[in-house]
Order: C-alpha cells, then structure tokens, then sequence
C-alpha cells in the first residue's frame, strides 16, 4: 500500500497532523474555554478565573430558550415530514420501474445546481406574495426543500444495497410483502436511513439563512439568535455558551454518521 | 416487492410524486418566475419587457464592485481548496500509517461544525484582541492586523468550511487511480512529481473539476461567513441580496442579483449535475 510514503516515520502525516490541529481544533478549543471563564481580560493568554457563572446567566435567557424550542420544533417537524414523504420515494426509486423514473431521481440535483442563497431569494420572492415570509410554515417549507435530496439519495443507496436474495428466500417460505420490508429490507437498509434522518435533523437544525430570510424576527432558531449574539452582544461568554449548547446535535451526529459520512457512497452523492 | 407490471406503474409514480412535486414548486418554478419577474416588470400601464433592472446592476458601482469581491472571494477560495486538499487527499490515499486516521477524522471534521459555530470561533481567535493576538503579546510581537472584517475574513472562513467536501471528493477520485499503474510507473523510473503529473492527475481531473464546481456554487452566494466575517462595503453577492430583500425591502432588486449569481455560475451548476448523474444511477 505504501507506495509513495516509505519512510519509518511518517513526517509528512505529522506535519499534516499538527497543521490541521492547529487549523482546525485551536479556534474551537479557545470557544469552548470562553464558555467555561468567569473573567479573562487582554493581556493574559490564560482566563484570569474559570467557572460556570455565564452559564446559569445564558440559560435564564428568555430568548435563549424560545430560540432552543423553535428550532427543535422545527428540526423535528421538518424531519417527520422529510422522512415520510422521502423514504416512500426512496423506495420507489430504487425497486419499482415506473415512466420517468431516471429523469425525476435526478430533478432532485436541481436545488444543488444554483448557488443556494440566489435560490432561497427566488423562492422568497414567491412567499412574498404567499403571505409565507415571517411564518413557521414558511421556515418549514424552505427548510424542506434542503433535506430532500439527502432523504432521496442516501435512502435509495440504503435500499440498493439490501441482498435481494434474502428477500426472494423469505418469500419462498411463505412471506408476504410487508413481512419481508420488515424482517429483512429494513433491518439491512435501517442504520444507513437512520443515519440519513439523523443528517437532515441536524442539517435544519443548523440551517441559517433560510431560517433568517423567510423567517426572521417572528421566528427565531438558534443559529438567528446566535447571528444577533455575535452582531449586538457585548458578552462574549453568552455566544461561547450558546456555541457550546449549539454543537450539541452536531457531536451526537458526529459519534453515529461518521462512518456513512467516510464510506466512499456518501462522496459520490456528491459527484466525487 | 411482488406486484404485477400493471400495477407498478402508478404506484411508483405515486410514491415519488410529493417530493417531485416539491421540487418543481420550489426549486424549478421559483427559477423561472425569477427570471420572469426581472424582464417583465410592473408598470402603472401594465406589465411590460424591460431589462432595466439589469441595467441598474450593471451600471451600479456598488453592484458591481459587490460582484467583483465575490468573484475574487470565490476564486481565491477555489485555489485554496486545491492547494490544501490535494495534498491532504494524495496522503489520505497513498499512506496506512496510524497518524492517516488521525488527519482524516480532522479533515472531515469541520463538517460537523456549523458556520455560525466557526464564525464565532475565527472572531474569538483572528479578531481585534484574539487568541492570537493573546500569543503575539505574550512573545513581545506586535498585534496582527486583523483579516476579520476584509475579505480575506470570509476567504478563511469559507476554505475552514469546504475543507472536508473537497477532500472527500478528490479521496473518491485518487480511489480511481490503481496501486499498479504507481507502482509500473515506478520500475520505469518515475519520480513523484512524474507520477503527479503523468498518472494521478490525468486520472482525477474530473474529480478536480466537480470539487471546484461544487466549492463555487456553495461559495459564490455563501451568507453566514461572510456576512459576520466579512467587510460592510463591499460585501459579498449574499449579504448583498439579503440586505437588499430584507433591509431596504426591494425584492425584484434581490431576485435581479439572485439570477446575476445563477447566470455566473450556470457552467458549474451543470457540470456538477452532470458528472454527479453520471456516477450515479437509481
């Protein structure tokens, strides 16, 4: 395997290593210290005290805990809703033969064709004259369309991938349709789905300019207020705390989807 | 499942008719009347053919230099993803080594960071009194002049956030180069840069290309980072349609800007959709 890299110590991985951390892991490190400093002011490189007194002040917020449940209301009714009009088409995409069918799996490219914010100010200018803008079901909407091509493509490969000669073997036994979807294609094609459901929640979850196009000020997500944290908030402690309640779905995302994230499907999804 | 020919054919179309419906509601049809509501514009005698509002953004100074520092942003941006991730992808893919692991969980880690996250973070450590001028004080340096709030402010921030696509992108296509085409190079002499060039990258030009066209059209109406990263005037094409559909309320403005950004990046949009069609089938 080790074709161009020959050497006992592998200097050029360490390099990497240490460049990436540095990049990658330091500014996030320097958040997450914020969020545990009582006081730490210019010049000293290390908190003058840490505790957890921003913590408490963050969380007696009013418009910190209307913002948490908005967006988990959000992300669970865009999910439920993504889910269950999703992975019926998903199904059928990849079992069933029906007219057009290659033709409309690939329309779901199109929302990935244009720059996104110049599509989202297109598809405002339409809930403008809906009466959509500022609205929950708005938000809703907007956010929809950014799930459906995950909730299509990966569940498809998921389906794909089931053995279909374990389905045939059930079958010859004497199962019925909804027998054999539920022993055996579900149980092989589930964690992949699952992983998918659990990539669209925290996708909306996080998703910001929809959310403050179509739906700021009335409705307020968590990544909005975090916009108005960094623009108008003097503390810095509040947007470190909100940071680190923010990453929260991110690093239950991160523990269960890395492995589909990694397999080499999920990059071709994306044309690699 | 078993059902009948007959039967397949409606069910089929059934099943997939919601979110194909979705699509055409909000995605294609916004398109369409956005070019629609720009050339046929509203006037006290009806509606009639105009070009005027692209008129006006061509010949605004603030449009265009608007338009120009997404062009640099986005081109800068493009280069650094390739200078950072090619790179780290041939390693990724040429060595088994323990510390791989390592660098590839980094690599794709900012995928689970939001860029509001990482906004607030390049704030806290490049800004105005940051970590890093925390450090430079400390070793009796002078302070940096602070990339946050110029345009190299979303540059950063938008390479920090494409880092993971792109690597895993251009992974998927070294995946394509075969251990026996490097190694039938080598017994005929090939150095590394030979092998760079005459074998590896002939073979992943098309994965080059797709991570670059899917960079562009994630960077070119970008919002979050350059919005809270990124200078006041001029600011990027995102910021700029945001500004102009929410603050100064003029929504055949914004769609005019909203179709300039899709005019500029039409090329990328279809070569992605295509190379992505082509590697997959349903």
């Amino acid at each position: 395997m080790a074709t161009l890299v020959h050497r006992r110590v592998d200097w050029t991985g360490i390099i990497l290593a240490v460049v990436l951390t540095l990049a990658i892991v330091f500014p996030l490190l320097v958040v997450g210290t914020w969020a545990f400093t009582n006081v730490w002011r210019y010049p000293s490189v290390i908190p003058q005290e840490f505790g957890l007194r921003f913590w408490g002040q963050t969380l007696g917020r009013a418009d910190v805990w209307t913002s948490i449940t908005m967006s988990l209301t959000l992300a669970t009714t865009v999910t439920l809703i993504s889910a269950a009009i999703c992975l019926p088409a998903a199904f059928a995409f990849a079992r069933l033969e029906f007219p057009g069918r290659d033709l409309l799996f690939f329309s779901f490219l199109a929302g990935h064709a244009f720059p996104k914010f110049g599509l989202l100010v297109a598809i405002a200018g339409i809930f403008l004259q809906l009466n959509l803008i500022g609205t929950f079901w708005g938000v809703v909407l907007i956010q929809l369309v950014g799930t459906l091509l995950f909730m299509i493509w990966i569940p498809v490969a998921a389906f794909q991938s089931v053995d279909r000669r374990m389905e045939e073997a059930a079958r010859d036994v004497g199962a019925g349709p909804f027998r054999v979807f539920w022993s055996i294609t579900l149980p092989q094609a589930g964690p992949t789905i699952a992983a998918a459901i659990l990539l669209s929640f925290v996708g909306t979850f996080y998703e910001t300019e929809g959310a403050w196009l179509i739906g700021a000020p009335q409705v307020r997500t968590l990544p909005v207020l975090m916009i108005s944290f960094i623009n108008n908030q003097p503390v810095i402690q509040f947007g470190a705390v909100l940071s680190v309640l923010l990453w929260v779905p991110s690093f239950i995302a991160l523990l269960f989807a890395r492995r589909v994230v990694n397999s080499g499907s999920f990059a071709r999804g994306f044309g690699g | 499942m078993p059902a009948s020919p007959e039967r397949r054919r409606p069910v089929g179309l059934l099943l997939v008719a919601v979110p194909v419906l979705l699509v055409l509601w909000l995605v294609i049809w916004p398109i369409i009347s956005a070019v629609i509501t720009t050339i046929w514009l509203r006037t006290p005698e009806g509606t009639q053919f105009s070009l005027e509002t692209y008129r006006f953004f061509f010949s605004d100074g603030y449009s265009l230099s608007n338009l120009s520092v997404t062009l640099w942003t986005t081109g800068v941006c493009a280069i650094l993803l390739l200078v950072i991730c090619l790179p780290i992808a041939l390693y990724l893919r040429f060595s088994d080594s323990k510390v791989a692991a390592y660098v590839q969980g980094l690599a794709i880690f900012p995928m689970f960071v939001p860029s509001i996250i990482l906004s607030f973070a390049l704030i806290r450590v490049l800004g105005p009194n940051g970590t890093v001028d925390l450090l430079l004080n400390a070793i009796s340096l002078p302070k940096i002049r602070s990339p946050y709030l110029t345009p190299w402010g979303p540059v950063i921030g938008l390479v920090w956030d494409n880092i993971p696509l792109t690597v895993l992108i251009l992974l998927s296509g070294l995946g394509n180069v075969s251990n026996q085409s490097i190694e039938a190079a080598r017994d005929v002499g090939a150095g590394r840069f030979a092998l760079l060039w005459h074998i590896i990258l002939p073979r992943i030009t098309n994965s080059i290309l797709v991570a670059i066209s899917f960079a562009v059209l994630g960077i070119f109406s970008a919002f979050t980072l350059p919005y809270i990263l990124g200078p006041a005037a001029p600011e990027m094409m995102g910021p700029f349609m945001q500004r102009t559909f929410r603050d100064l309320y003029d929504p055949t403005s914004a769609i005019t800007q909203a179709v300039v950004t899709f005019g500029f990046c039409i090329v990328f949009g279809l070569f992605y959709v295509r190379s992505v069609a082509k590697n997959r089938t349903p």
